[in-house]
């Protein structure tokens, strides 16, 4: 597996732990007199959940396994992917904890523009590699 | 295919069958019902049924399956681990799925939903402990 792939699966096992974990307080509110603040966890947990884990563990698998170039790089530049971290993760942050924190539509929505462009980073990598294999 | 990730992938499937069951059934405006009772499947625990008996099962299934090997003597990690993460996940949602409609229903559901909180979050941990050491470059 290589490096960039292991900083995205082990970043995505965080957003895992992170957002079972709220999903865990979130199902408790329900059946215990947990502060009614617990709630506003939901967009956060979601955020984790479907971004931060699905989405990021999709990307890093693909990154590893996506067939290779017969020249160097064999994966191709990896600074797109690099940049699809960076900018997802900071997505997940923003749009996840701005809403549970009761932050500015503002942030949400750059949280959310931050997901995109991590998106169209990646897309931007990994589309060349969608192919035959020795093609 | 290792047998933990059989019963993963095949669990992922039944939980697929049964989400797609209760969409259609919902979409139509017929309650999904438990049998005897007034209890009505509520949407979260629709929505629950998709991503965490669904995608989660297959995702956890084929990673312990796919990944970089342990050592060579634990190729896939943790065999106890592994379990924990299958029961916590698979029996943490039934209970929810008995619990949390019995609960709108006022008919109890507590202790199941608190059980099935504490389970589920056994079973992710216990995934992400059991994967990380495997999550590595050559």
């Amino acid at each position: 597996m290589p490096a960039l792939s292991v900083l995205l699966v082990r970043t995505a096992l965080c957003w895992l732990a992170a957002g079972v974990a709220m999903g865990a307080l979130l199902l408790s509110a329900k059946a215990s007199p947990l502060p009614a603040g617990v709630f506003r966890l939901f967009h956060f947990h979601s955020e984790a959940v479907l971004v931060g884990w699905m989405v990021q563990l999709t990307m890093g698998v693909a990154w590893w396994i996506l067939p290779k170039y017969s020249r160097l790089p064999e994966r191709g530049p990896a600074a797109p992917v690099w940049a699809a971290w960076l900018l997802l993760n900071a997505g997940v942050l923003l749009a996840g904890a701005g809403r549970s924190v009761g932050a500015s539509d503002g942030l949400v929505m750059t949280g959310r523009a931050a997901e995109l462009l991590a998106a169209v980073a990646f897309a931007s990598a990994a589309w060349p590699r969608v192919k035959a294999f020795g093609e | 295919m290792p047998p933990i990730t059989r019963w993963f992938v095949r669990s992922a499937l039944v939980w697929l069958l049964l989400t797609l069951a209760t969409g259609i059934l919902l979409a139509s405006g017929v309650a999904v019902r438990l049998p005897g009772t007034e209890v009505v499947v509520p949407y979260p625990t629709y929505l629950h049924l998709l991503t965490v008996g669904w995608l989660t099962n297959l995702i956890f299934g084929v990673a312990f399956w796919m990944f970089p090997r342990h050592t060579a003597d634990h190729l896939r990690g943790s065999e106890m681990l592994g379990w924990t993460s299958y029961a916590g996940l698979n029996v943490g949602l039934l209970l929810r799925l008995i619990g949390e409609p019995a609960l709108l229903a006022g008919a109890g559901g507590r202790t199941l939903l608190l059980l099935s909180a504490g389970l589920q979050l056994l079973g992710g941990w216990a995934f992400v402990l059991n994967i990380w050491p495997r999550v590595k470059a050559k």
